[in-house]
């Protein structure tokens, strides 16, 4: 047996491409669910900057709730956990995929399923929302760039939906 | 889409990020072992059940996932006000 897990993507790894927007896999991201009542003692627990309104990100971190923000940085990056603090740090790089639309149109392929008004949406702002049936955690990286973070199982449905809505654009 | 706005985010968003809890404001017995089996049941089952307007716990399950209370009315389906868990009634 070896000792090494094998990790196979949900999703095609090559990008769909349509006219006026390309939807494809992100590279592996390390993730967090952070969860504290005092967002000073998080940041100071992490060495993190932690954003303090719902929906604000910064330097890959998303708050979420009250109380619960997601971190997101590159494979092999690290935090410190926060042992004996009254705060919650939990690994969860494997939960969730990562998908990005890029292109004039994405917003249309996104809307296709998802309830909010997006084009409200400043860059940077981020939230968990829901696309058709699937909890996504939807992020406006740039004008044209979102992210849409998805559990790893709900992918292959969630890739046949936007793919799906992204042919019908004309 | 009705939208209902979430007084955690501030924010107001569509319905579908929300699920619906159950009649706000019913207080767990402190000790139920000292209530009677009709008390008892009145407290897991028996509801107001109004026609008009109702005070409701709702929770923001695809959003910031926090519990809050609202007021809606029963018969339009229009939704009055929504506060945090732990507000008075209103």
């Amino acid at each position: 047996m070896s000792d090494l897990a094998t990790r196979t993507a949900p999703v095609p790894a090559e990008p769909a491409e349509f006219p006026g927007v390309s939807i494809s896999l992100s590279p592996p991201l390390a993730r967090w669910s952070l969860r504290a009542r005092d967002p000073a003692a998080l940041a100071k627990a992490i060495g993190h900057m932690v954003p303090g309104k719902i929906g604000e990100s910064a330097g890959g971190m998303l708050c979420l709730g009250p109380d619960e923000w997601l971190l997101r940085l590159p494979e092999g990056a690290t935090v410190p956990m926060g042992e004996g603090l009254p705060l919650s740090v939990v690994d969860i790089s494997e939960r969730a995929v990562t998908l990005v639309l890029e292109g004039p149109r994405a917003i249309e392929v996104l809307s296709s399923g998802c309830p909010r008004d997006l084009s409200k949406f400043a860059v940077g702002y981020g939230s968990r929302t829901i696309y058709e049936t699937v909890e996504i955690v939807l992020v406006r990286k740039g004008e044209e760039r979102w992210s849409v973070d998805v559990w790893r199982s709900f992918a292959p449905w969630l890739w046949t939906g936007l793919t799906t809505a992204a042919s019908h654009l004309r | 889409m009705i939208l209902i706005h979430c007084p955690y985010c501030d924010d107001t968003r569509p319905e579908l990020e929300f699920a619906y809890a159950g009649e706000a404001h019913i207080a767990r017995p402190l000790d139920p072992s000292a209530l009677s089996d009709a008390d008892w049941e009145r407290y897991l089952f028996i509801r107001a059940n109004p026609k008009g307007r109702h005070n409701e716990r709702w929770r923001h399950v695809h959003g910031c996932g926090r519990f809050f209370n609202a007021v809606r009315d029963t018969v339009t389906d229009k939704f009055e006000l929504t506060y945090k868990a732990g507000e008075p009634r209103k």
